[in-house]
């Protein structure tokens, strides 16, 4: 490329926006509700997890931010599950679809219930499982436990009153 | 020699170019998202959306968190080091505040609009320094410092009590490790409230045409909560605990003031609950029941006015309350306002009311 020793007023701009430009083309997933699922795969186990803990008095797993727990932990702690999440999914859907004929998401409660009876003792169940419990039962800064859901559920406050004892060390 | 001079200018004016019109792009890109320009980074979305539904929504970002020309390089390098997780895709799971810089900047923020209650605050007891509470020899002296310290004094310090004074123990000299935090609060406006909060923006205040009747009295201000260390969130007040506290085996009155649940987390009794043990305060004797906040005023902590909210000026006995003795009129005074009891002054049994006033409180029980 040939620079001119007196670079025209258009071609500078131009060359700068480019630059102000960059971090903004580098963004790929702006506007995206999800850090790794897609709104898909983010509505199925969303229905997977609220069989598992379903609302009644007190929030379900999905009230609870249980699916932003589990999305953020797939980009951090849990990124090696992030496969065995994909599969699980896709092997749910095609159930649903082959059965019933319809998204998992959008089956009647008895029908998710069914497909996910014959599923319990598999790999996959059983990880959900335990996540759904870990989002819904542990502290909110991961994500889950919105509203300290569980917690008030149990009755257990929250952050825990707690003083110090004042022991005079000069005295002891 | 030529071709090497067009590199080097091309490369000048790439650096000068980016360094014009990268902020004012940004800034524009900024102005015209009306700050969602802030939440395409979808980890901060939460934030935006939460402040989106605030009482604070008519306050852009920058204000509070500063922006492209914020003079403080630590805030551009921590903005720089999100950006660079951002694009690596790896973000972390919590979009935190960036450090001491921001809370001064948004201390000074808040102090812009709430100007009566900065300096109330800045007044009162809760403005105290880092210095005033990490070097007091005294204190120090007979209790060993200890990261928890920092639960309730400096909750936005990062790092732990090594990292902020020394020697962490009984015999000093004591000083902090950053001289520059001396003069900083330890608990800044943000500590016991929410700017997030959601609730309705307040309007300029016009002046009321009737006083507003308890019924129609908020109960707690939107933004009161607190910022609490471990998980580094505000908890709103509604979802904290106003722990009931004992008096041996009697539970006592509490009052049914959520406000409460906000000092409770600092002037917290030990484990079992009992009244004045760690540092609890809690009303007993003829002011058991009372909120904490019935007396003490919410910024200052001045209780000076306070007696006459329920008081008449003479008590049963014919006394001025205020003139009683009492920790209120002498803080040597082995009355403590905030237990006496009746029998305190009468050892030999409380003489019948005479019937010279009524007493608001007693009405009230």
């Amino acid at each position: 490329m040939k620079i001119s020793r007196n670079p025209d007023r258009r071609r500078f701009l131009r060359t700068a926006a480019g630059v102000a430009a960059i971090p903004a083309a580098s963004c790929t997933r702006a506007g995206r509700r999800w850090r790794f699922l897609t709104d898909e795969q983010a509505d199925t186990i969303g229905a997977i997890c609220d069989q598992i803990i379903p609302p009644d008095q007190d929030p379900g797993a999905v009230s609870a931010g249980v699916v932003h727990f589990i999305d953020r932990q797939l980009k951090g702690h849990y990124a090696y599950l992030q496969d065995a999440y994909i599969k699980g999914v896709v092997e749910i859907e095609q159930a649903a679809q082959e059965k019933f004929g319809k998204r998992f998401s959008a089956l009647a409660s008895e029908q998710q219930l069914d497909l996910l009876r014959e599923r319990e003792k598999t790999a996959f169940f059983r990880m959900i499982a335990d996540h759904a419990m870990q989002g819904f039962y542990g502290d909110p800064r991961h994500g889950g436990n919105r509203d300290f859901a569980s917690w008030k559920m149990m009755g257990i406050p929250n952050p825990p009153v707690r003083g110090r004892q004042q022991h005079d060390l000069t005295k002891s | 020699m030529p071709k090497l001079r067009n590199i080097f200018l091309a490369a000048g004016l790439f650096v000068v170019a980016a360094l014009l019109i990268a902020p004012g792009g940004s800034l524009l890109y900024y102005r015209s998202t009306k700050g969602e320009g802030c939440a395409r980074c979808h980890e901060i979305r939460p934030s935006f959306d939460m402040w989106a539904a605030s009482t604070h929504r008519t306050i852009s970002c920058n204000d509070c968190h500063g922006g492209l020309l914020t003079p403080d390089a630590d805030f551009h390098a921590s903005n720089l080091r999100r950006l660079v997780r951002h694009v690596r895709d790896d973000a972390p799971q919590q979009i935190l505040m960036s450090g001491q810089g921001e809370i001064e900047r948004l201390t000074a923020r808040c102090q812009e609009c709430h100007q009566r209650e900065y300096a109330a605050w800045k007044a009162g007891p809760h403005s105290a320094t880092y210095a005033d509470i990490f070097t007091d020899a005294e204190h120090n002296r007979k209790r060993l410092l200890m990261d928890d310290c920092l639960r309730c004094h400096g909750m936005h310090f990062q790092g732990g009590i090594e990292d902020l004074v020394t020697p962490v123990a009984t015999e000093g000299p004591w000083k902090l490790v950053r001289e520059e935090m001396a003069g900083k609060p330890t608990m800044p406006c943000v500590t016991c409230h929410e700017v997030h909060k959601k609730g309705q923006p307040l309007g300029p205040r016009a002046p009321r045409k009737q006083p507003v009747s308890s019924a129609r009295q908020a109960v707690a201000p939107a933004s009161l909560g607190l910022f609490d260390r471990r998980t580094k969130v505000h908890v709103a007040v509604d979802l904290m605990p106003v722990p009931q506290i004992y008096e041996g085996g009697r539970p006592v009155k509490m009052s049914p003031d959520p406000r409460q649940a906000l000092c409770y987390q600092c002037h917290a009794p030990e484990a079992g609950g009992q009244a004045w043990s760690g540092d609890d305060r809690t009303g007993l004797g003829v002011h058991e029941g009372i909120s904490c906040l019935a007396c003490h005023d919410p910024h200052t902590q001045q209780t000076r006015a306070s007696c006459a909210t329920c008081h008449p000026r003479l008590s049963n006995c014919g006394l001025d309350v205020e003139k009683m003795d009492t920790t209120f009129k002498d803080p040597a005074s082995k009355h403590n306002v905030h237990t006496v009891k009746c029998a305190d002054c009468h050892p030999k049994g409380v003489p019948p009311k005479r019937n010279r006033g009524l007493s608001i409180v007693s009405s009230l029980r």
